[in-house]
């Protein structure tokens, strides 16, 4: 140290001496981790000119990536990807992005509906002792695990009904038909983890894996590593759908099929291709006659011979089933000829090919959300009255949920619903009270990678800025009520509050070897947990399935189809707003990749399919299923099949913030209550009628095609 | 393609010898259209959002967005590869002498186009002259409804009505990496800092840097064969050099 002693350092000498004298406060939950700290040396958020950053976990979708928010003398102004989360190394989606216009969000519930914290949680304990055990439900989103790890100990200690998980992603992914057929064929529930990056020919049935699926971001680094040639040849992407997705506009190759066929276009390329490579036949394809599969499905028996060749002739091949492939009433089937190519180009658990998705750190089996037909049952229960209290958090089942499974008055057969929603959704405005949490980023928390990197991931999650309004944890709510109510509930949950809770799960980890960091003692352990944001194993944990199925014969029946219309319709979320980005204003005005539209729903019709009609761009047209109708402006797509009209899912709030409500039409009422053998909604297998109304009404869009008077940018 | 020596230009075939400072390397065979440069740069720069009417009228202030085309029609259609488009940064920049208030003007120290939003008077001949057409103007005053105003950036002006704005490669990040090395007596590292789109970006299609660097990464991948700067036919000398895969 030099002789010169400068100001500064003056200060920061006065400053650590002073630090001595700091007080830890002990008054109740709310301070008790806030440190007094003289004036000379202040908190490190409120420097000025300077900003400080945090790293926690995306809560916008249940993937778990890492983020890293900046933020200014106590405002969060940025949000950036954790550089070294091993999910999504630094990167983020769109809806990462404008996480903040939900923390800002105008429209938050701002404080208990019956405006006394106190009394929140003195009804929640009164209706967790009140009611006997198997009386109280819990219906939960896919993310913050946290929390479900919370309630699953509650409901362990208790008696009390299992926290039921649900969201439209999963539903729309069709994650129980994954999982199931991952079971099947390699003997593990889970969810498969395919090798995009390392592949060379990807064959995406439907995947829609650039957009919401699974993991997008991961994926999209994947594709990237498809594409790049720096070590190997540049690979391709083929996509097999009805209407061109985002992904499937990406493709080399985009194969419009006839909806239902996927599982015979994959069967007739496997054996294609076997017959190309000669040797016998394996059974799984040998049922199929390729030339009845190309009329079947419309591809020309030519493009199937030439994807066969790619096939047969390829290193690195990959095969994908997306949601809108299982989503239909031969679902299982589509995963089982799906994975049957891979199994015949023998990349299971090898580079660019198939895995099973490593288990989270301190994860014993993969649990996935609820199907389709699990929440039916969970609706017929709350119908019947088994259900005296239901508590709500983390999804929106009234706008998440198809219409047709009557959740909305189902609730009415609850004698209370308690919801703890962050923002005015759909479910908040029918329960009786309102307890809201705090928004993600104001929250403790973590969240278990179920797929998309090679490594067991545990993300961790701490407030970047304190809470904005009168909103209170729902952890925090719950251990509260615990005690209170006592008995099994107090013993169950014996903790001070959120943050202790975490403590316990997470100090866990401290013994487990091969970690991303290790400590001698709890405190420094959570510290750094929080400084990472989360902690991993560094060894890739995947597993390397065997699989039979190339020896097994497979059900290649084609899918039915509900309704009687002439069209089929293909739902798909919408890969900038997602389930719940409506009420984010900046995801409203994001355009949609395809078509470019902002801030409202469309249908999308082929231009012929039109024209035959009488239909022309922004006509405001009827589209009726067998449960329900919808209206929306029609965009001419010249990327979908004449026979199918395609509406994205993630408007037609009713509630949710003067973003979101009253604006668009939600699909989802559209879908009616089929399942496929795994229990998911067979939400692609629906016929529709489509009428015209006679009203135009024109959509916003960064296209210019002259429908607002000509004016903005011209011809793209 | 005519170069601009050939049109007998002498003034700009000498800027055309003249590197850029800052520039970015797009790879259009990775880029999936997913829209999160375009939010990044929203929440970076303070970018308002103007509504389903006013966006539809072509109104909306994306300083990027990402263009799509098709191409063939049903069942060989095709959507070419998606181009993000910003501000080129020219080095002959067309919008620069049509400004009367000087509000539009080149850096020479950063070899920027500048956009000084207290000189704008809103004549809008610089969107007009813009060949690329990223130049957003506040046709009104949007409201950021409380708390929203929280999230602002305070390293960046907020702009209000008659104002013309641009992306500006984060010009703010740029200071303060500039800063930050200064501070410490030595040179910006090559990836020590980037632009809001491209940090954001899932693909890394989007690549910024030093472009007068030729160890830096951007300089490097703007050296493979293929790619190409957009309308160098009008000598506009852009600093976004875009490469097409395939």
């Amino acid at each position: 140290m030099s002789e010169q002693f400068s100001r500064r350092d003056f200060l920061k000498l006065a400053g650590l001496g002073a630090a001595t004298t700091a007080v830890l406060t002990g008054c109740g939950p709310a301070s008790r981790y806030v440190t007094r700290e003289p004036y000379q040396e202040m908190p490190e958020y409120n420097y000025v000119g300077q900003s400080t950053y945090y790293a926690t976990t995306c809560r916008e979708c249940a993937a778990g990536c890492g983020l890293v928010v900046r933020t200014y003398q106590g405002r969060a102004i940025k949000t950036e990807g954790n550089a070294s989360h091993p999910l999504n190394l630094g990167k983020t989606c769109a809806r990462g992005q404008a996480t903040l216009h939900g923390l800002y969000n105008p429209d938050r519930v701002q404080g208990p509906s019956n405006g006394d914290w106190d009394a929140a949680i003195q009804l929640v304990a009164d209706a967790l002792k009140n009611n006997k055990p198997d009386e109280i439900a819990f219906l939960m989103g896919m993310a913050p695990d946290h929390l479900f790890d919370l309630v699953t100990d509650m409901a362990n200690a208790t008696g009390m009904n299992a926290p039921v998980r649900y969201g439209a992603l999963g539903m729309f992914e069709a994650r129980a038909t994954l999982s199931k057929a991952a079971e099947a064929l390699f003997g593990q529930a889970g969810l498969p983890f395919f090798d995009v990056g390392g592949a060379q020919v990807v064959l995406s049935f439907g995947a829609n894996f650039l957009e919401t699926w699974l993991s997008p971001v991961s994926y999209t680094r994947g594709f990237a590593g498809l594409r790049e040639a720096k070590t190997k040849m540049r690979g391709k992407l083929i996509q097999f759908e009805a209407r061109m997705s985002a992904t499937g506009g990406k493709a080399d190759e985009w194969i419009p099929l006839r909806p239902g066929t996927e599982a015979l276009v994959a069967l007739a390329i496997g054996r294609l291709a076997a017959e190309i490579r000669g040797g016998s036949m394996p059974r799984a394809f040998s049922s199929v006659d390729p030339l009845d599969v190309a009329a079947r499905s419309g591809i020309k028996l030519e493009a199937l011979e030439h994807i066969a060749e790619m096939v047969a002739h390829s290193s690195g091949v990959l095969a994908i089933p997306g949601g809108a492939a299982l989503g239909q009433s031969n679902g299982q089937a589509v995963a089982e000829a799906v994975l049957a190519l891979n199994a015949f180009a023998d990349n299971l658990g090898k580079p660019g090919g198939v895995y099973l998705s490593a288990l989270a750190p301190s994860q014993s089996d993969y649990s996935r959300p609820a199907s389709a037909r699990e929440m039916q049952e969970f609706v017929e229960k709350m119908a019947s009255g088994a259900f005296k209290v239901l508590f709500v958090h983390g999804v929106n089942p009234v706008f998440e949920l198809p219409a047709s499974l009557g959740f909305k008055d189902a609730l009415g057969s609850v004698e209370q619903v308690i919801s703890f929603a962050t923002f005015p959704d759909e479910t908040a405005a029918e329960a009786d009270f309102v307890f809201p949490d705090h928004h993600g980023l104001e929250s403790w928390g973590y969240q278990r990678v179920v797929t998309g990197t090679s490594l067991p991931v545990l993300s961790g999650a701490q407030p970047v800025v304190s809470p904005y309004y009168n909103t209170r944890a729902t952890a925090d709510v719950l251990i509260a009520a615990a005690q209170i109510a006592g008995g099994a509930f107090a013993e169950a949950l014996p903790y001070t509050d959120e943050v202790e809770f975490l403590q316990t799960k997470v100090s866990a980890l401290m013994n487990e070897a091969d970690g991303s960091f290790s400590a001698l003692d709890a405190a420094t352990f959570m510290a750094y947990f929080q400084q990472h944001g989360g902690w991993w194993k560094n060894t890739d944990s995947r597993l390397a399935p065997a699989s039979s199925i190339l020896n097994s014969n497979i059900d290649a029946a084609e899918a039915e189809f509900a309704g009687e219309g002439e069209f089929f319709l293909v739902p798909f979320v919408s890969p900038t707003l997602a389930e719940a980005g409506a009420n984010k204003p900046w995801l409203q005005e994001l355009p949609d990749p395809t078509t470019t539209v902002m801030w409202n729903t469309w249908v999308e019709i082929n231009p012929e399919t039109a024209h035959e009609l009488g239909i022309e761009s922004d006509d405001v047209v009827r589209v009726i299923s067998e449960v329900g109708e919808v209206e929306a402006a029609v965009y001419l797509y010249p990327a979908i099949r004449p026979d199918t009209i395609a509406i994205p899912f993630g408007q037609g709030h009713t509630a949710y913030g003067r973003y979101a409500e009253n604006r668009g039409a939600n699909p989802a009422n559209l879908l009616s209550v089929h399942f496929n053998a795994s229990g998911d909604l067979a939400f692609a297998g629906m016929k529709v009628k489509v009428e015209k109304t006679g009203v135009k009404r024109p959509l916003s869009r960064l296209e210019g095609l002259g429908v607002y008077g000509g004016e903005g940018i011209e011809l793209h | 393609m005519t170069t601009s020596s050939e049109l007998n230009m002498p003034e700009i075939a000498m800027a055309e010898k003249e590197a850029g400072k800052w520039g970015m390397v797009i790879d259009q065979d990775i880029c999936t259209g997913c829209q999160a440069c375009v939010a990044a740069c929203a929440m970076e720069n303070n970018i308002a959002f103007v509504g389903e009417e006013d966006s539809g009228y072509g109104r909306a202030m994306h300083w990027i967005r990402i263009e799509r085309f098709w191409e063939g029609e049903y069942p060989e259609v095709k959507m070419t590869n998606q181009q993000p488009m910003m501000c080129q940064q020219c080095g002959s920049a067309p919008c620069e002498p049509v400004c009367p208030a000087f509000a539009t003007v080149h850096s020479m120290a950063e070899s920027l186009n500048l956009q000084v939003y207290n000189r704008c008077v809103g004549t809008r001949y610089c969107a007009n002259n813009c060949p690329y057409q990223v130049r957003a103007f506040n046709w009104r005053d949007y409201k950021r409804p409380e708390p929203l105003p929280n999230q602002l950036n305070p390293d960046v002006t907020v702009r209000r009505v008659g104002v013309m704005e641009k992306c500006t490669f984060c010009i703010q990040r740029i200071f303060k990496a500039q800063d930050q090395a200064k501070a410490e007596g030595r040179e910006v590292m090559d990836g020590e800092f980037t632009t809001a789109c491209a940090q954001a970006c899932p693909a890394s299609a989007i690549v910024f840097g030093r472009v007068d660097d030729p160890q830096s990464l951007v300089s490097q991948l703007k050296e493979r064969s293929g790619g190409k700067t957009h309308l160098k036919e009008l000598g506009t000398l852009p600093n976004v050099t875009y490469f097409n895969g395939g």
